[in-house]
């Protein structure tokens, strides 16, 4: 399991401002305890803390670094669900305090698992890992037909990401990835267990995460953001 | 002489080299055949025989196959499987068209489309305590004699033929499986950390009920019987679904009192199922005594190093599956079918200990052709000495 990180100077993946890490948070986070998380993050509330700071400089790379320890097999898909979860619970504190203070989401992503396909488990955790990273997420749900993922860009997404368990659904990927094809301004992302790069290659995708933390990355990359920092 | 399948799957699973590779297709679920391909295989071989589904259990959508095709496919292994209770049975058969199918044990699925049904009903997704566990009031009753009824007759008579293998499936005693359908996946798998106590408690309530209908299984069974099947979903794509050390805290214990009980009553080899990459976990399945790995999940992390698994775990289980069913049956060409099959063969079939089919079900992706072009491939290239 992770080590506390005490005392340490982390940059912002986005502003690239140094920023200080609220170890405590940083453990809850990457431990889940969602009872903590919770406490903690009200109690900066109540205390006026800088919400953006403690979103950017702690809970960001926390749960980086779990999909990261994830992406290593050092933590399985329990105690990343249980990161995730309690990182939702820190967004839904603070999400109404970020719109209120005029902090702009890096972009507008939809994201669902495709027609025909009801797995979610997956898609939730990019979907929490997006919005725990800045992005404003648009979660379609499950068994999404190319209808649903064009309402999304209406109102506003730039990316759809599409999400497939099985080796049955993966083919309702491409009717998505031809719709977008002739529109620069939308991308389209895809992932989950059946799929690889070489798929996301045939079907013309812009991108592929092979998990939830390379989901994040391939994201920023299809909209020209940098890499993010380590 | 040519040996019977009886005898060369025998022979294989005491790790000897057997006449060929035995061939283990269409039988259970996992090593099944969805209806779309199985009807398509009907038709390229010119069999009329009713679309049967294993279990009487449509929405699973795994074909019964007929002995013809079982024949023509040159499958080693026959099967004899429980049935749900009737009253479950015929509750569903009279249901509303597209409501969900909901078993004896109250989980069940939903309907997504045609000939697609999802695990979506599970009937105990808030439960955080044993309270909540005693509160349930529709745990299964593994007494009722409609689940075995067929079993006694049915082992008799293969075991009287003494042709094939027998290779009996319990339907889903597979104890974290039942876990997920019972709470869901994701909530099951955030209760093994947020309610560990209460997880234990759900997985050895559920072993209990396993044993139950095991030891009924079991007792109808009789001696006629040659491999059962258990097992539990524990990998994914790239690694293990739970930490080796959560697994062995959890599940271990429950699988190991399960393969206790079962080798109890009878001397047949356990073939434990599970997809995904498992390889952290099969020292520790050979120490509770299975005796046949299926299904060899070849496009999932470290399962795909076949040599490795051979030296390093062959002589100690015996390997069932193998050909692929994420890629190379469903995409590939009849060559390239043909091409895996005489890797995995060459690779895994040395010595015995070695069973060949697909990687899980073949679904319904699968083209019919592909299938047959699998199998006709253990068949010209599976004869020992292996070339």
């Amino acid at each position: 399991m992770p080590s506390k990180n005490s005392g340490i100077t982390r940059f912002n993946s986005d502003i690239f401002l140094a920023m200080t890490v609220n170890d405590e948070l940083w453990d809850a986070i990457v431990f889940g305890e969602r009872d903590n998380v919770v406490r903690i993050v009200q109690a900066a509330v109540d205390n006026e803390e800088d919400v953006v700071e403690l979103l950017n400089g702690t809970m960001i790379p926390a749960l980086r670094e779990v999909g990261d320890q994830f992406s290593a097999g050092e933590v399985f898909v329990p105690e990343m669900l249980v990161s995730a979860k309690a990182m939702q619970s820190a967004i839904d504190i603070i999400g109404p305090l970020l719109s209120r203070s005029g902090h702009k989401p890096i972009a507008k992503v939809c994201i669902g698992s495709v027609q025909g396909d009801l797995h979610d488990i997956g898609k939730n955790l990019v979907a929490i890992m997006l919005k725990g990273s800045g992005f404003e997420v648009d979660d379609l749900g499950v068994n999404c037909r190319v209808d649903d993922f064009e309402a999304a860009v209406k109102r506003g997404a730039e990316v759809v990401c599409l999400s497939a368990l099985l080796s049955t659904t993966r083919d309702a990927m491409r009717p998505v990835a031809d719709h977008f094809r002739d529109r620069d301004e939308v991308k389209v992302i895809v992932g989950g267990a059946v799929i690889t790069e070489e798929f996301a290659e045939a079907i013309g995708a812009d991108g592929f995460g092979c998990d939830a933390s390379d989901a994040i990355r391939a994201v920023r990359e299809c909209l020209g953001l940098t890499s993010i920092p380590t | 002489m040519p040996m019977t399948s009886r005898e060369r799957v025998l022979a294989a699973i005491n790790h000897e080299e057997p006449d060929r590779v035995p061939l283990v297709i269409g039988v259970s679920n996992a090593t099944g055949i969805k209806m779309h391909p199985y009807r398509g295989i009907k038709k390229l071989i010119g069999v009329q025989a009713p679309d049967d589904y294993i279990y009487d259990w449509p929405e699973l959508g795994t074909a019964l196959i007929d002995e013809a095709t079982m024949r023509r496919l040159h499958s080693d292994v026959r099967g004899v499987l429980d049935l749900e209770p009737a009253t479950v049975r015929l509750q569903n058969a009279h249901r509303a068209p597209h409501s969900d199918y909901v078993d004896s044990w109250g989980s069940g699925q939903s309907e997504i489309g045609p000939d697609d049904w999802y695990p979506n009903v599970h009937p105990i997704p808030t439960a955080t305590s044993v309270a909540d566990l005693d509160a349930y009031e529709g745990w299964p009753d593994m007494s009722d004699p409609t689940r075995v009824a067929h079993v006694r007759e049915a082992a008799r008579s293969l075991a009287a033929d003494n042709e094939y293998a027998i290779l009996a499936t319990p339907w889903l005693l597979f104890p974290f499986e039942r876990a997920h359908a019972m709470q869901g996946m994701d909530v099951f798998l955030l209760n093994m950390i947020e309610h560990p106590d209460f997880a234990r408690a759900l997985l050895e309530r559920i072993g209990d009920y396993c044993k139950q209908l095991m030891g009924r299984f079991l007792q109808e069974m009789g001696d006629n019987i040659d491999i059962i099947k258990i097992g539990d979903d524990l990998g994914t794509q790239k690694s293990l679904l739970i930490s080796p050390r959560m697994y062995r805290s959890f599940l271990k214990p429950v699988h190991a009192d399960l393969i206790s009980f079962i080798k109890e009553r009878t001397s047949a080899k356990i073939l434990f199922h599970s997809d995904g990459d498992v390889v952290p976990l099969i020292d520790d399945f050979i120490e509770i005594g299975v005796d046949i790995l299926n299904p060899i999940q070849t496009n999932a992390g470290s399962m795909s190093d076949l040599p490795a698994l051979k030296q390093r775990f062959g002589d100690n289980i015996v390997f069932c599956g193998g050909i692929d069913t994420d890629r190379v049956l469903p995409l590939g060409s009849v060559a390239d079918v043909r091409q895996e099959v005489r890797r995995v063969l060459q690779t895994l079939g040395p010595g015995g200990g070695c069973m060949i089919g697909a990687v899980h079900t073949v679904m319904n992706d699968v083209p019919p052709e592909n299938v047959l072009a699998m199998v006709d491939a253990v068949e010209e290239f599976g004869h020992y000495p292996l070339q």
